[in-house]
Formats: structure tokens, C-alpha cells, sequence
């Protein structure tokens, strides 16, 4: 095998290398040069983001174990995107809070991101498993990593948080294998790609459907849903805005190969359920969204609210859905982490308690960070001019099309609903007294993250056109 | 780019950029006057653009142009465009919003003149912001630009209704506004998705089937009756009196409430393939007609009359064009913006005199408001639809529709509602305007010239517009032709009779022995019931049929509305026990969890 065949792989290969220079250059660097880390990381994701327009890295690698395309260049561009806005938003929270291990943050950051992109590539069955758990395991640590930290209780909040994330983790990708098992052992192949032929048996949709409950997990589908609030409150809150989006990305990603790309089975046995899921998803979400305290696990469940919209997307087992599951996702990134930037720049006082009230008198404190929260709410919430209302409006007439009357009319309902807790964050921006008056002092690399995700956010909104097109290509890649 | 398309677009953005400079320098927002100054400056620029787009239209009066910029693809072909379409319907309302606009901000000068400088600022850069979205709206070309415009005036009255929102009441009244029209705004966003789905694209000029179209325009109704405040989502129209008063004459009067209206006419293609939603609409625009004005009678709050006889007219405009009769409706819209927008803005020029909403603090203005007195007469003479003024017009138009299309009970229930119209701006005109001079009313006095011009302004459309009828119908290919008939006579009838039993009634000092048949009336009115008429009905009379309509109101349309509420609150809070933070729980239900599925997935 000559170095040339690899060339499908180049991005991942980039991120691995440039993880490796932080694993060194953390060891030979004095203790607290760790920012210049993240400077580093993040600058190396950007970069690697910009070259991806360059190089070509469609192809199959491994003898079609890796498969490079549109497909995975769409994931690939926004894992990097995530990671890019994740690093800058780190610099600061992680050199204050721990600024002994700063290198470990942004190794295991990349770690992590590099699991996500060779995810959608992935057509065996084994290597696909490897990828999540190379994507997963990074993640407990972060959710942990303050562990240490001695400042009112965060550290007993973190260790809780990372362990709850693992063992549910854990017991997930327990069943993920033993799906796997199943399947395998129905099928006798692990390839990905033949087993869109195999006959369903009884024992291979009970392997498909464990496989399915453990995938579940990363995207925080309901009933799987429940570590994600407590993990989301302990976890640091740079690190929370990447883990709410890039891991549920990367199991749409490999939802979508294995159930669509291979068995070609939600638009056949098991739409009912994933119908099912989409609509509780949707209405769990909500209705636990609507009495939070925690401006943070009010995000949470609003993002299991979004997962469900995206769910109906994924159900509709179309072309067409796929890719407005892919423009869903892409908009869904940029509002989400913009959003949770907001709460660490607001929180950024140390007290570290992120409560709703937090947000009370923003708009006379720091007006330019109301603005962009408002918009990041407004595009969640899916109101016109901001991505989120193209990815909604894309997402129901996909639903539409595919016959799902009854969930888009549903999911419109409730969009409204779940206006009522965004309008919660927004009026207390705009028209509550604050507590405490002082101008809040953001960090430049929050600043800049949140500039880029708003930049996100209105570019998107004005004129969607480049990004449909380009999901729209990813998804025609998949399905040929 | 031709001269109308250039028009169109300074009357568009030059508002709109104004709300962008206001927006983004504070400095020069919280200067207060000057802001408002700039603000205005923008609107008369918007309208001098307006008023010669609508000369030039008026030029070549079959002329339909559309510019527009592909804005969205899908799957290689266009899915939407962005542009404008100026034709003989957008061309007037074009007019319309900009001239109500106008008059509204110069009124707003000397009526918010107390307010501290910054306040003031954002009242104007709000009301900048409206004209660029309600342009959107009605500039558009397609159904999703126009639903963008939609959802943008929808925030802004939000924020004009909350404008004082340091006031609880009127902090609340902007959230059950924003809700109830959110929510009827799912409808318009479905039929967006139903639209584009079986046509492929957002244009109201397609054909979808019959089927689909009632599907369609059912939905699009559902988002018309929170726009434009029909039974029962019209709740949310008399609590926005909350805002400033010139506020309710540009939005919950004028333009904005009217974009429902303007949705159908602008949406006909579709609606005239859905006879089921026109059946629909003319029942729901009937009964809102009726009901509003029955309300209007027993209101003692200026504004609320007001605000109820504005649905009721929206009642007549979308049973208008449920009946088929476009013309009619649209016609009504414009002249009923003139008029209405006129009510109000000299109900505020009162307000502004006596300190006070109620009419009983009013009382005998004509002595000191001499200007005020004659638009409000020119106003209520033509809401009436006495013959002569512009409202006479287009409400024959509208009950000639009905007859025409057969409908005979929505026809009478509609002359009922010209009797009951007429009844309450007599009641208003004669408790407030004149009889004896009251406490608060001593020390009245008109308003600054800045108050004084846009009534006068407005007070010569509400006179004439109705005699531009025919060159109005010319742009939309129609003849228009008075008809002097006994059906035609029945409604000015009508409205004089109701105007007479007024002035009988409220128009007297001492209350004297009344006609046999208005006495029951007259005795709630002399008991001093009659105000409380409603409210009685609500506690007291809930079974009987009046009582019913107050009934339903109250407790099934606003307790639906609290109770979707409380529910999703409570089943929050009770579902939030089950998060019970231990981890040996999640591990448990998620194995239970796919075990469920599993046996989900095989025992199927």
C-alpha cells in the first residue's frame, strides 16, 4: 500500500497529526504554556477545516472498509467547524480553572474530533464501533475534567457528571456490540455494504434495533436521553457546547450509513418506530425544558427537543430527508454552540451557577451579547431570517413528502411551545432589572466563537443556498 | 430595473435602513426627538415614493410587474424567489400602510411627547421597523417572503404592545398577543409545507387540485383569524389597547391586523379553488361581524369600542371575500384603514386631553375640541356607512356580494351588525363629544399641530375615498357600478336607525319614555346596565344565548388557552420528579429501553 492511497483519508490524518504535535509539544513545553495549545488546536482545526476545500478525498480505502465523499467531507467540515469554535472557546476557561492540564484538554478535544470523521466513512461494521468509542471515550474524560477543581463544589459536580456520562455510556455501548454480535452472527459479514442483501430474520431486527439503542445514546434520543442534563450542568461549559452538538452529529452520521446506506430500513420495518421516537423525543423535551432553572439544562432538553426534529428527518429514510437532516445539523451546530458560548461569557464571573436569572439585565450589561443570544433563541426556536427556521422548514416539507402529515403538523405545535422557554431567557435579557450591573468582560476566544457562530447563524438564514446544496450533495453521494 | 420597481424599493428600504441606524447607534436613538425627527423624515420619504408608485400604477392600470432574484435552489431548479410584485393590490395597500404610517408618526411627535428621550427613540426606531415589514408583506411575490413579512410584524407589535412593559397589564397583553397569533401562525408555516410539496414552489398562483387547495387555504385561514382577530382567536385585539394609543391605530386598526385580510386577496388563486374554507370563512366572518359589535355596545373604554369594531369591520372584510366578493373586501380594507386609523388617532388626541380611556370622563368635548369632534363625526359617519362617505361605499360592495352569492343569513346577520355599528359610535359621539362638559373634560384643549395635521389628513380619504371606486376596480380589471336599490337602502337604513336609537338614548339629559321596542335596551342603559351588559352575561346569564357567546369567551376560548398552559406546565413539573439524578435508574431504563424495543420491533 503506497502513501497516495491514503489520500482519502487526509483529513483525519491532518487531525491526527496535529494531536500528536500537542502531545508533544505538552511535554516539552513549560507547565503553563498550555494555552499557546489551544492556540494551536484551534488554529490547526481551521486549518485543516480551509484545506478540506482542497483536497480530494473521495475514494475507498482498506478495500471499502473506508469510504470517502461528499458525505463525509459535509461531517468532516463540521466536526472541524465544532472543534475550531470549542478550542477558541476553551483558551480562556481552561487556562484559569486548571492551568496545570491544559494539553490534555485539547489532545483528548482532538482525539475525539478524530473519531467523529472517520465515522461516516466507515463501512465495517468493526470499524465503525472502534470510531465511537475513539470518538467516546475522549468525552468522559472532558465531562470530568474538572474534577479537580476546588471552586464551590464544581469538582464533585464534574466527577458526577463524567461518571454518570460513562457508565450510561458504558451500558450503551454494551448493547451496541451486543447488536453487533447479532447481526454478524445472522449475517456472517461485517461489511456494511452487504448487508443491505441480507434476508431480516427475527434475531438480525433484534440486533438491528439493539444496535440502534446504543446509537441512541450519542444522540440523546429519548429514553436515552437521561444523562444528558446532569452531565451537560457538571461539565465545563466551552466543552458542553461542543459535546451537545459534534457526538450527536456523529451518530446521525452513523445512523444514517448503517440504517440507510446499508439496510435501507427506515423507509421499510421500522418507520412506526422511529416515528415514534421522533414525536416523544419532541414532546419529552419540551415539556421538561419548560420548569428548568439551569439555563444549561434548559439547553439540554431543548436539544433533545431538536434531536427529535432531526429523528423525523432521519425517518423519512428519503434523499431528501437526509440532506435537510444534514442542513438541520449543520444550522443546529453554529446556534447551539453560539448559544452555550453566551452562558460561559455570562457565567464567566466564576460563580459558575448558570442559572436563567443570570440572564436578567443582559441587554443593558453587554448588548451585543443579548443581541446574539436572542438570535441564537430566535434560531432555535426557528423563526424566519436565522438557519434554524430554514432547517425546520426544510425538515417538515421532507416529512411532508415522505407522508408524515401527522408529526409535521405536530413538530409546528410544538416549535411554538418551546418558544415559551427561549422567550423566558430572551425577557429576562431585555426586560429584567439586573442584579448585578457591572459590564461583563468576555474572553477573546469566546468572543470570536460566538462571532463566527452568529455569522453562522445570519449568513445561513439570508441565504441558505450553498449549504443546501452542499448537503444535498452529501446525501446524493450516500445514497448513489 | 424600471421606475416602479426603483419606487417600490425606496419606499421599502429607506424605513428600513432608518431602523437599522436606530438600532445600531444608541447614541443617536437615545437623543430622543431628533431620532423621531429622522424616523419621520424616513416615512414621508417612504409614502412621497408610495403616493407616485400608486400615480404611475393608477397610469396603466392593468399593469402586473414582478422583479425578483432566485434566492433558494432545490434540486437545480429555483425553489424561491425573493423580489417584488407591484400590481394594482400591492400598489394600494402600498399606499395605504404608508400614509396610515405616516400620520401615525408625525401623531406620535407631540403624543409621546412626555416620554424620557431614550423611550422615545425606540418607539420610533420600532415604528420604522414596521413599515419595512409590512412592505415585506405586502410587496411580496410569493408566499414565503410574505410569510417572513408576517412573522416580522408580528414581533413588532409584540414590542409596540409591550411598549410600556414596565406596566404589568401591558406586559401580559403583549405575551397573549405574541401567543395566540404564534400560535395561529403554525397554520401559515404548514401551508408553506403543503404548498411547496405538492406544487414545488411558493406561488399562490398554482393549481394544486381542489383538495389540496381546501387543505391549503384552511390553513392559511387558521393564521388570517389571529392575524386579522377573528372569533375565536380575536381575544388577543382588545387587551394590545395596552399600547400607546397611536399604535392601535397604525397595527391593530390600519395595517397590521388587515394583513390577514390582505393574505386572502393576495392568496385568491387559491382560496377561489377551496369553496369549503370560503364557506368557512363566510359563517366565522359573519358571526365575528355580529359578535364584536355587540361587545362594542357595552364597552366603556374608547379604545376597546374601538378595538371590537375593528373585528367586527375584519368580520365584514373576510365574510366579503368568503362570499367571492374580493373587490369588496379589499375595498373595505383601504377605506376602513382611513377611517379606522382616524378613530383612533382622535380617540388618542382625547385620551391625550382628558388623561383618561373612559367615555364617562369625557363628555361634552365638542366645546373644547372643536377639530377633533369633526373627524371623529367624519370617522363614525362613515364606519356607519351613511351614504356619501368612503365606508358606505365599500360596505354595500361587500353586502351586494352577499346577496349576489346567495348567502341570505350571513346578509342579514351583516345588516344587523351595520345596525349595531352605527348604535355604538352613537353612543361614543354623544357621551363624549357633547352633551354637558365633564369634570376631567374642563381643562381639555387640542394638541400641538403635529397632533392637529394627521387627522385632517386622514379625515379626507375617510370622506372620499369611496368616489375613487371605480378607478380602484379599474386596476383590477372589474366594473364598478353603484346600485340604488331597496337591499342597498336596507343597510344606510339601517345605520341612520341605529345612529337615531344612539341619540335618542345617550343624546338627551333626562332620559325620557323610549319607542316600545328599544325599551328593554333602554331600561339596562337607564339602570345603568347596559355597560355592564356583557359582564353580567358572563356570570349571571351564562345559559342563555347572548350569555353563551360571553360564555364561550371567556371560559372555553380563553380557559382552552389557559388550560394548554397549565397542563404543559403541571405535566413539567410532575414529569421532572422522574429525573431523579441516579444513575442506577438511567442504566436501568436505558436497558429497558431496548429491551421495549426489541420486543417492539419483533412482536410486530
Amino acid at each position: 500500500m503506497t502513501l497516495s492511497e491514503l489520500s482519502p483519508l487526509s483529513l483525519p490524518l491532518l487531525v491526527l497529526g496535529a494531536a500528536l504535535i500537542v502531545l508533544l509539544a505538552d511535554i516539552a513545553l513549560p507547565k503553563n504554556g498550555g494555552r499557546h495549545l489551544g492556540l494551536f488546536m484551534a488554529a490547526a482545526f481551521a486549518a485543516i477545516f480551509g484545506a478540506s476545500f482542497f483536497l480530494d478525498s473521495s475514494g475507498r480505502v482498506f478495500d471499502g472498509v473506508w469510504v470517502g465523499g461528499d458525505f463525509t467531507l459535509f461531517f468532516d467540515r463540521v466536526f472541524l467547524l465544532a472543534g475550531t469554535l470549542a478550542c477558541l472557546g476553551s483558551l480562556d476557561h481552561v487556562a484559569r480553572h486548571m492551568p496545570g492540564r491544559q494539553g490534555e484538554y485539547y489532545l483528548l478535544l482532538a482525539a475525539s474530533v478524530l473519531g467523529m470523521m472517520l465515522l461516516p466513512g466507515a463501512r465495517d461494521l468493526i470499524l465503525l464501533v472502534v470510531c465511537f468509542e475513539l470518538m467516546g471515550m475522549p468525552l468522559y474524560l472532558l465531562a470530568g475534567w474538572a474534577k479537580t477543581d476546588d471552586t464551590r463544589g464544581r469538582g464533585k459536580n464534574a466527577a458526577e457528571a463524567a461518571l454518570k456520562f460513562y457508565l450510561v455510556g458504558a451500558v450503551s455501548s454494551v448493547f451496541l456490540l451486543l447488536g453487533l454480535a447479532l447481526v454478524v452472527g445472522m449475517s456472517g459479514t461485517t461489511s456494511i455494504e452487504a448487508l443491505g442483501h441480507m434476508r431480516h430474520s427475527a434475531l438480525f431486527d433484534l440486533g438491528l434495533l439493539t444496535l440502534f439503542g446504543g446509537m441512541g445514546f450519542k444522540i440523546g434520543v429519548v429514553p436515552f436521553h437521561m444523562w444528558v442534563p446532569d452531565t451537560y450542568e457538571g461539565a465545563p461549559t466551552p466543552f458542553v457546547a461542543f459535546l451537545s452538538v459534534a457526538p450527536k452529529a456523529a451518530g446521525f452520521a452513523a445512523l444514517t450509513v448503517v440504517f440507510l446506506a446499508g439496510f435501507h430500513v427506515p423507509s421499510g420495518s421500522f418507520m412506526p418506530l422511529m416515528l415514534l421516537l421522533a414525536a416523544t423525543t419532541m414532546i419529552v423535551g419540551n415539556l421538561f425544558a419548560l420548569r428548568q432553572e439551569s439555563a444549561k439544562r434548559l439547553l439540554a432538553y431543548s436539544g433533545i427537543t431538536q434531536v427529535g426534529y432531526m429523528l423525523l428527518a432521519f425517518a423519512t429514510g428519503t434523499r431528501l430527508g437526509t440532506a435537510m437532516l444534514l442542513f438541520y445539523l449543520l444550522g443546529y451546530t453554529v446556534t447551539n454552540i453560539g448559544a452555550f458560548m453566551v452562558i460561559e461569557a455570562t457565567a464567566s464571573g466564576d460563580q459558575g451557577e448558570d442559572r436563567v436569572s443570570d440572564f436578567d439585565g443582559l441587554y443593558a450589561r453587554s448588548p451585543a451579547l443579548a443581541l446574539a443570544m436572542l438570535l441564537f433563541l430566535l434560531s432555535l426556536a426557528g423563526i424566519p431570517f436565522v438557519v434554524g427556521f430554514w432547517a425546520k422548514l426544510y425538515v417538515f416539507i421532507a416529512a411532508w413528502e415522505a407522508g408524515h402529515g401527522v408529526l409535521v403538523f405536530l413538530g409546528a405545535v410544538l416549535a411554538v411551545v418551546a418558544l415559551f422557554y427561549y422567550m423566558r431567557i430572551a425577557r429576562a435579557m431585555y426586560m429584567n432589572e439586573p442584579k448585578d450591573t457591572s459590564p461583563i468582560k468576555t474572553p477573546f476566544g469566546v468572543k470570536l466563537a460566538i462571532a463566527i457562530c452568529l455569522a453562522g447563524v445570519v449568513g445561513m438564514g439570508a441565504y441558505p443556498a450553498p449549504f443546501l446544496e452542499q448537503a444535498m450533495l452529501a446525501s446524493r453521494s450516500l445514497f448513489g | 430595473m424600471s421606475l416602479p420597481i426603483e419606487l417600490a424599493l425606496v419606499a421599502l428600504f429607506t424605513p428600513a435602513a432608518m431602523a437599522v441606524i436606530l438600532a445600531l447607534v444608541p447614541p443617536l436613538r437615545r437623543t430622543g426627538r431628533p431620532a423621531a425627527w429622522l424616523s419621520v423624515l424616513a416615512a414621508s420619504i417612504s409614502l412621497g415614493a408610495s403616493v407616485w408608485l400608486f400615480a404611475d400604477q393608477l397610469g396603466h392600470p392593468s399593469r402586473d410587474l414582478l422583479e425578483s432574484v432566485r434566492w433558494l435552489p432545490h434540486a437545480g431548479a429555483a425553489m424561491a424567489n425573493v423580489g417584488l410584485r407591484i400590481d394594482g393590490i400591492s400598489a394600494g395597500m402600498t399606499l395605504v400602510v404608508t400614509l396610515v404610517a405616516f400620520c401615525v408618526q408625525v401623531f406620535s411627535l407631540d403624543y409621546m411627547r412626555s416620554e424620557p428621550a431614550a423611550d422615545l427613540g425606540r418607539y420610533f426606531t420600532y415604528h420604522s421597523f414596521f413599515i419595512f415589514s409590512m412592505l415585506l408583506l405586502v410587496l411580496a411575490p410569493n408566499l414565503l417572503q410574505l410569510f417572513f413579512g408576517w412573522e416580522l410584524v408580528g414581533l413588532t407589535s409584540y414590542l409596540l404592545i409591550g411598549f410600556y412593559f414596565k406596566k404589568p397589564s401591558a406586559a401580559k397583553a403583549a405575551v397573549k398577543a405574541f401567543w395566540v397569533t404564534k400560535l395561529a401562525d403554525t397554520g401559515l408555516l404548514l401551508a408553506l409545507v403543503v404548498l411547496y410539496t405538492h406544487t414545488g414552489g411558493f406561488e399562490w398562483t398554482s393549481h394544486p387540485g381542489a383538495e389540496v387547495a381546501t387543505i391549503i387555504t384552511l390553513l392559511l385561514f387558521v393564521a388570517v383569524m389571529g392575524k386579522s382577530a377573528q372569533f375565536p382567536l380575536h381575544v388577543w385585539l382588545p387587551d394590545a389597547m395596552e399600547g400607546p394609543t397611536p399604535v392601535s391605530a397604525l397595527l391593530h386598526a390600519a395595517t397590521m391586523v388587515a394583513a390577514g385580510v390582505y393574505l386572502i386577496v393576495r392568496t385568491n388563486p387559491l382560496f377561489a379553488q377551496a369553496e369549503f374554507t370560503r364557506e368557512v370563512m363566510v359563517w366565522i366572518g359573519s358571526f365575528t361581524a355580529v359578535f364584536a359589535a355587540v361587545i362594542a355596545c357595552v364597552q366603556t373604554d374608547i379604545k376597546k369600542v374601538l378595538a371590537y369594531s375593528t373585528c367586527s369591520q375584519l368580520g365584514y372584510m373576510v365574510a366579503a371575500l368568503g362570499a367571492g366578493s374580493v373587490m369588496g373586501g379589499y375595498f373595505h380594507l383601504t377605506t376602513h384603514a382611513f377611517f379606522k386609523a382616524l378613530l383612533f388617532l382622535a380617540a388618542g388626541s382625547v385620551i391625550h386631553a382628558v388623561h383618561s380611556n373612559e367615555m364617562s370622563d369625557m363628555g361634552g368635548l365638542w366645546k373644547r375640541m372643536k377639530l377633533t369632534t369633526i373627524v371623529f363625526v367624519i370617522g363614525s359617519v362613515s364606519l356607519a356607512g351613511i351614504p356619501g362617505l368612503a365606508g358606505f361605499f365599500s360596505k354595500d360592495l361587500i353586502l351586494e356580494g352577499m346577496l349576489e352569492s346567495g348567502h341570505t343569513v350571513p346578509w342579514l346577520m351583516l345588516l344587523g351588525a351595520a345596525f349595531l355599528t352605527a348604535f355604538y359610535m352613537g353612543r361614543v359621539l354623544f357621551t363624549a363629544f357633547f352633551g354637558e362638559l365633564s369634570e376631567k373634560a374642563k381643562h381639555a384643549h387640542e394638541g400641538g399641530w403635529e397632533m392637529q395635521l394627521p387627522l385632517v389628513l386622514l379625515a379626507i380619504p375617510a370622506l372620499g375615498a369611496g368616489y375613487f371606486a371605480s378607478r380602484f376596480a379599474g386596476m383590477w380589471h372589474l366594473e364598478y357600478e353603484l346600485h340604488l336599490n331597496l337591499e342597498a337602502g336596507a343597510a344606510s337604513g339601517l345605520a341612520i336607525l341605529g345612529f337615531a336609537v344612539a341619540y335618542v338614548m345617550y343624546g338627551r339629559g333626562a332620559p325620557v319614555a323610549t319607542p316600545a321596542i328599544l325599551r328593554p335596551i333602554a331600561k339596562l342603559a337607564a339602570s345603568g346596565v347596559l355597560d355592564r351588559f356583557y359582564e353580567g352575561l358572563y356570570r349571571v346569564l351564562g345559559l342563555k344565548l347572548a350569555g353563551a357567546v360571553g360564555f364561550f369567551d371567556r371560559y372555553v376560548v380563553d380557559g382552552l388557552m389557559n388550560l394548554s398552559g397549565y397542563l404543559a406546565l403541571t405535566a413539567g413539573q410532575k414529569l421532572r420528579r422522574l429525573q431523579s439524578g441516579n444513575v442506577r435508574d438511567y442504566v436501568f431504563v436505558v436497558a429497558f429501553a431496548i429491551f421495549a424495543l426489541s420486543a417492539f420491533g419483533i412482536l410486530r
